[in-house]
């Protein structure tokens, strides 16, 4: 049975374990029907050109593992960012692990999206935010359809969370190939602060998908470090849709590196509504094999005074594939925007390939907008400069690669998510040398 | 020439200007000198028509008529000329190219035909020489990439090259190395007459030296709080603006 | 118009509507309206064409039929309804032209209007001219002179008869019939254009150059431009249109293909101010345009135009950089004001090893209009070696246009160095006071801004294109200040 098939013909089962009388499962039927007409993306659209999941698609997903699956903390702790206290929301093949999680309500809630979608106490937050910016699009529809399992995140009102939330989605894929849905709302109230480190990791060679949505609102005054560490397994995919509204004087950054997996698609959408808003997009890619990675941005300044800035960087090897399509929108109110893309690549193998498309629609008058992407290779004058002063060739290149992504390591606000990074990047980059240059 | 009779003005509600008064008669070299913010580049800005400001008091007459309606490119066209202390870049457009325009739209205003190539490129030549401009300096787009001194220089070469009735000197000594500074102000020297007039906006005695003032005026707090002969200037330059503050709040 | 009397620009300042407004009322000879095989089979009859030619216009047709219309551009506008056209409109009195007392005095009269009078232009600019009235050739000057050189420079429905082994060799050869929609259309339905070919190690002694003219309403405009520079030779191409204003909109669907073999260059530039429809967005040129040209080893094709006119532009002039050490150029302005729309850019595909690629595109809009950008810059695995440097720089005015950029970059050679930037800016108020300070007025000094703004791609015009289209640029924003 094609996948399509088998999703729409599980929306039955799966309204057996919902309250199919609630306001969200009428969200969640809307978006079924919307995912029935348009189902999987294809390369025809033009959003989705040069990213196939055809490859993916072609596996047979069981939908809802209904075993549930235990794994041993020790198996898992090199996955968590373990050296500094988190709180954690912990799910295994899609379900809540309270052994593995540390959530809270003291002053805030750190929680599970479930029993926020069936608590009262959370009904006015869900009604006010539950997919409210997500798009219609093929894939997010898919997610809200089968919405019930993530993180709930909210934030009250000048509240300074004191240590970083950690989410993290494994898959055992102990059976068969697995599809996930993690949905995640995260709700950062007026001069609130919150640090949040995203993973989702697969535990074995079978096949894995993730199509996951988050939902950010970010109020007044308020901050967000956002920051998605993707280094899955070869066989893991992940489209990720990640939505962020922000407010007046808020500043939003999120970064992501991707250094894992199969198929990594990013869709980050920022929408400014209100004034002097500050949006960060990061990102490092560095891949290799048969991976993929494909980040699309969008910003979209509504409003006056506001900034927005993308620096992406990537590094592909062997047959890898990098694509970048970012969008930046002006619109007519929105004078005075500042609005800065970067995209700069190296291709270090011949049947790498790299697609970009910057792109910059711009109605207002009194804006700076600029895009610059480029795409090269590494400084052979440097190279050769560090192998005269005694370091070896690989160390060096490695050395000036780290030097070429340092740029987006720079904004990294939690040094433990700086130090993991810059031992991933070794590690990828297959050199035993540390970079804190 | 120009008059100015408790000018009030004002941007974005603040107040920056206060009544101020100045006569300055043709033939005659006035000196504005003054703390920074104290508001001359406003005034300056303010007679050359820029409309950000609001003049909410006041009178600006130039040879007897009142000019407060006037586009800043009429005031130019009756012969006002404004070095800017920070003059702007106009990318691609050269300075030749530039100065050729100025001057041909002002004599269109006049009603006159336009300068004919050969007069121009004569001009250009003459002007350049006196200001001591590297010709190759004129092709390059105006000010963009200019160092801070050439720009002035520039300032100064469209001034000869416009040959203004009134003309208004902001800062343009700041910035300009030894030799430059007395090129410049042999430059302003020799375009004066008993016919124009020149307002220097300088922090520095030294212009003065070169180009010697009929009066010092001490701008301070959007007025004219003390008016003087060119030893002022020295005065000042001793003093510093500190006595002068006291001498107005006492 | 490279003959550009001052007058005739102080004329054009007075009347803020579009100045080429008239329309020649010379006896025209239009097909009924509409279009299928046989009215494809009538033009190539009308035109005595050998049957290849016949042939090869029906294939197209077949293949058009089954197409559909592009709608990805960012462009929107009413869909030409294809069977209200006719297809095929040449002047009654067709003159056969030894001199120019020969031509139909209205033609003259148009012409003059033009600016362009023929015998001035003999005297005075060294350009040959190939006019094409809603069509037809109607006056080849020059020809003689170029002849001496084994230059071919005729309309192409001469070349078919003339030169077939040449047409039939390079036609369709860079642009297949089945390229696009408009493509396929065009090759089933082109009623004339310009044929050129350079012979071997001939460097071409003057600017070739064609002017455009959509006349007869309600007529569709199918240009097809060959231009052939064999080995070692050079040639630098003018193309300009104008077209007299008129309230239903009318389509222009050419196709230029340009072949530069082994170390030849071939520079083509046009300058195209169709009507671009009055300040309420009514009436104006639909212009869909596919430009394309082949490299190979050594060659060097430059692009250079000055888009301001047509209501609706779709054009990217592009580069299949075939061969080894190729270059390709395109340098653009593109200008849009009150409600027009243009979608335009390049696209530079790297084949060869050591191919270099340059992209310098302004875009001007005011108004309410919208102007886009889209360009792709290709890099095939085999290309050693690939340089591209693209620069997209948009200048906007007023609150009520867009300026849009949609780059894409596929790079599969990991030598390749490609650059991309793009800026958004508009005129400071710093600037324009600066300049009314030095006595230039408000519209003058936009002129002067977007002038220098434009500067790079300006430059790469030939002198008498460079002035005309200056002036150009100051008519296409007039009024956008208020
Ligand atoms: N466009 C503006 N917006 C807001 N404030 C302004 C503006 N222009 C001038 N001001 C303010 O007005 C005051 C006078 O400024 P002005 O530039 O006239 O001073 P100045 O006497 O020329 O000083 P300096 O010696 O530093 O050049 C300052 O406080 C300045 O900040
Ligand atoms: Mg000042």
């Amino acid at each position: 049975m094609e996948l399509k098939e088998k999703i729409v013909s599980s929306y039955l089962a799966f309204e057996n374990d919902v309250d199919i009388n609630s306001e969200i499962h009428d969200i969640r039927t809307e978006a079924f029907h919307n995912f029935e007409k348009l189902g999987f993306p294809t390369k025809k659209l033009e959003a989705w050109k040069y990213t196939s999941l055809n490859s993916v698609l072609k596996n047979d997903f069981s939908i809802f593992p209904n075993k549930e699956n235990a794994i041993e903390f020790a198996d898992v702790k090199k996955y968590f960012i373990h050296d500094i206290d988190t709180y954690k929301v912990v799910f295994i093949d899609g379900k809540y692990s309270s052994f593995l999680s540390d959530t809270t309500h003291d002053g805030k809630d750190v929680c599970l999206m479930s029993s926020a979608l069936s608590k009262s106490k959370y009904k006015a937050v869900i009604e006010n935010y539950f997919n409210k910016i997500a798009k219609q699009d093929n894939l997010t529809s898919l997610n809200t359809a089968f919405a019930n399992e993530g993180a709930y995140i909210y934030i009250p009102k000048n509240v300074e969370v004191e240590k970083p939330i950690q989410i993290i989605n494994f898959t055992t894929g102990n059976d068969a190939a697995t599809m996930v849905q993690p949905r995640n709302l995260i709700v950062v109230e007026e001069n609130a602060h919150v640090q949040i480190i995203e993973r989702h990791q697969s535990l074995t060679e079978n096949a894995v998908l993730t199509n996951v949505v988050t939902e950010i609102f970010s109020a007044k005054n308020s901050t967000v470090d956002y920051y998605k560490i993707q280094n899955d397994k070869d066989n893991a995919s992940l489209v990720d849709n990640t939505y962020i509204e922000q407010k007046t004087n808020s500043v939003v950054s999120v970064h992501t590196f991707s250094f894992g997996g199969n198929i990594t698609r990013n869709n980050l959408n920022f929408y400014q509504r209100g004034e002097h808003i500050d949006s960060i997009l990061k990102g490092i890619t560095i891949i290799e094999g048969k991976q993929h990675v494909d980040h699309h941005t969008l910003v979209h300044h509504i409003e006056p005074n506001c900034e927005s800035h993308q620096d992406y960087k990537g590094i592909f090897d062997a047959r890898s594939t990098g694509v970048f399509n970012g969008k930046v929108i002006v619109d007519k109110e929105a004078q005075k925007t500042n609005a800065y893309q970067q995209n700069n690549n190296v291709l270090i193998s011949d049947k790498a390939t790299i697609n970009a498309k910057p792109q910059l629609e711009i109605f207002a008058d009194d804006v700076k907008c600029s895009h610059g992407c480029t795409i090269g290779q590494l400084d052979e004058d440097a190279l050769f400069y560090m192998q005269q002063r005694g370091i070896p060739k690989k160390e060096g290149k490695a050395l000036l690669m780290y030097a070429f992504a340092n740029t987006v390591l720079e904004s990294v606000k939690i040094p433990e998510v700086k130090q993991r990074i810059n031992k991933l990047i070794a590690t990828k980059l297959g050199v035993n040398i540390g970079f804190d240059l | 020439m120009l008059k100015i009779n408790n000018l009030h003005a004002s941007i974005d509600d603040k107040s920056i200007l206060k009544g101020l008064n100045i006569e300055v008669k043709a033939g005659e070299v006035h000196a504005i000198m003054g703390p920074n913010g104290a508001g001359k580049s406003t005034l300056a800005n303010i007679v050359a028509g820029k409309e950000e400001y609001d003049v909410t008091e006041g009178v600006i007459e130039l040879n007897g008529e009142d000019i407060s309606e006037l586009a800043p490119e009429e005031r130019a066209h009756n012969g006002v000329f404004l070095s800017f202390q920070y003059p702007v870049e106009i990318p691609g457009v050269s300075v030749t190219n530039f100065i050729k325009t100025a001057i041909n739209e002002t004599r269109k205003a006049k009603g006159l035909e336009d300068m004919p190539a050969k007069d121009m490129l004569k001009m250009i030549r003459e002007k350049s020489e006196l200001l001591e401009i590297d010709r190759k300096f004129l092709s390059r787009s105006l000010n963009e990439g200019f160092s801070g001194g050439e720009k002035k220089r520039n300032e100064i070469f469209q001034m000869a090259m416009l040959e203004p009735k009134l003309a208004i000197l902001d800062e343009t000594d700041s910035g300009l190395d030894i030799d430059a500074l007395r090129i410049v102000a042999n430059g302003v020297n020799k375009l004066k007459s008993k016919d124009n007039a020149v307002i220097v906006i300088t922090h520095y005695q030294r212009l003065l030296e070169y180009i010697v003032p009929d009066f010092v005026h001490v701008l301070h707090d959007g007025k004219i709080v003390k008016t003087g002969d060119a030893s002022l200037a020295l005065e000042l330059e001793a003093k510093g603006y500190d006595w002068i503050k006291k001498e107005v709040n006492s | 118009m490279s003959k550009y009397t001052e007058e005739d620009l102080e004329q054009e300042l007075k009347t803020k509507e579009y100045e080429y407004g008239f329309y020649t009322d010379i006896e025209s000879d239009t097909f009924a309206k509409g279009l299928n095989e046989d009215v494809v089979r009538a033009i190539s009859k009308k035109k005595n064409e050998p049957k290849w030619m016949t042939d090869w216009r029906v294939e197209a047709f077949r293949v058009w039929e089954k197409m559909e219309e592009p709608d990805w551009a960012n462009v929107n506008y009413p869909k030409p309804d294809f069977q209200e056209l006719a297809y095929y409109s040449a002047p009654k009195v067709k003159p056969k032209l030894d001199s120019l007392d020969e031509v139909d005095p209205d033609l003259l009269e148009t012409f003059k209007k033009l600016g362009i009078s023929l015998e001035e232009q003999k005297r005075l600019a060294n350009v040959a001219v190939d006019i094409v009235i809603d069509s037809v050739s109607v006056a080849t000057t020059f020809k003689k002179t170029l002849g001496e050189k084994g230059i071919i420079f005729m309309p192409i429905s001469e070349a078919i008869q003339e030169h077939p082994e040449l047409v039939k060799k390079y036609l369709g050869t860079v642009v297949p019939t089945s390229d696009n929609f408009y493509a396929a259309l065009n090759s089933a339905v082109f009623s004339d254009g310009s044929f050129c070919y350079i012979p071997k190690g001939v460097r071409c002694p003057m600017e070739l150059s064609t002017y455009f003219r959509i006349n007869e309403g309600g007529t569709g405009q199918f240009e097809r431009t060959l231009v052939v520079a064999d080995k070692g030779s050079y040639v630098s191409y003018l193309e300009g249109c104008t077209a007299p204003s008129r309230d239903e909109n009318q389509l222009h669907a050419a196709v230029v293909e340009l072949i530069a073999l082994d170390d030849s260059e071939i520079k083509y530039s046009t300058v195209q101010n169709w009507y671009p429809g009055d300040a309420e967005g009514k009436g104006g040129v639909f212009n869909f345009v596919t430009k394309r040209a082949i490299c190979e080893t050594n060659a060097k094709v430059s692009w250079t135009q000055v888009e301001t006119g047509s209501a609706v532009t779709w054009k990217y002039p592009s580069c299949i950089l075939k061969g080894n050490n190729s270059v390709g150029e395109f340098y653009s302005i593109a200008v849009t004001n009150h409600y027009q729309q243009a979608d335009t850019g390049t696209k530079m595909i790297h084949l060869g090893k050591n191919t270099k690629s340059t992209i310098i595109s302004k875009g001007i809009s005011a108004g309410k209009s919208q102007n886009s950008y889209r360009g792709l810059v290709h890099v095939g695995a085999r290309a050693e070696n690939a340089r591209n440097f693209s620069q997209c720089d948009s200048l906007l005015m007023g609150n009520a246009c867009g300026a849009h950029t949609f780059p894409y970059i596929e790079a599969k050679n990991k030598s390749a160095q490609i650059e991309h930037e793009a800026t958004t800016s508009k005129i400071g108020e710093d600037q324009l006071f600066y300049c009314n300070q030095r006595g230039i007025d408000t519209e003058k000094a936009i002129a002067l801004i977007v002038n220098g703004f434009s500067k790079e791609v300006l430059n790469k015009l030939p002198m008498e294109f460079a002035v005309e289209a200056q002036k150009l640029l100051e008519i296409s924003l007039e009024g956008s200040v208020g």
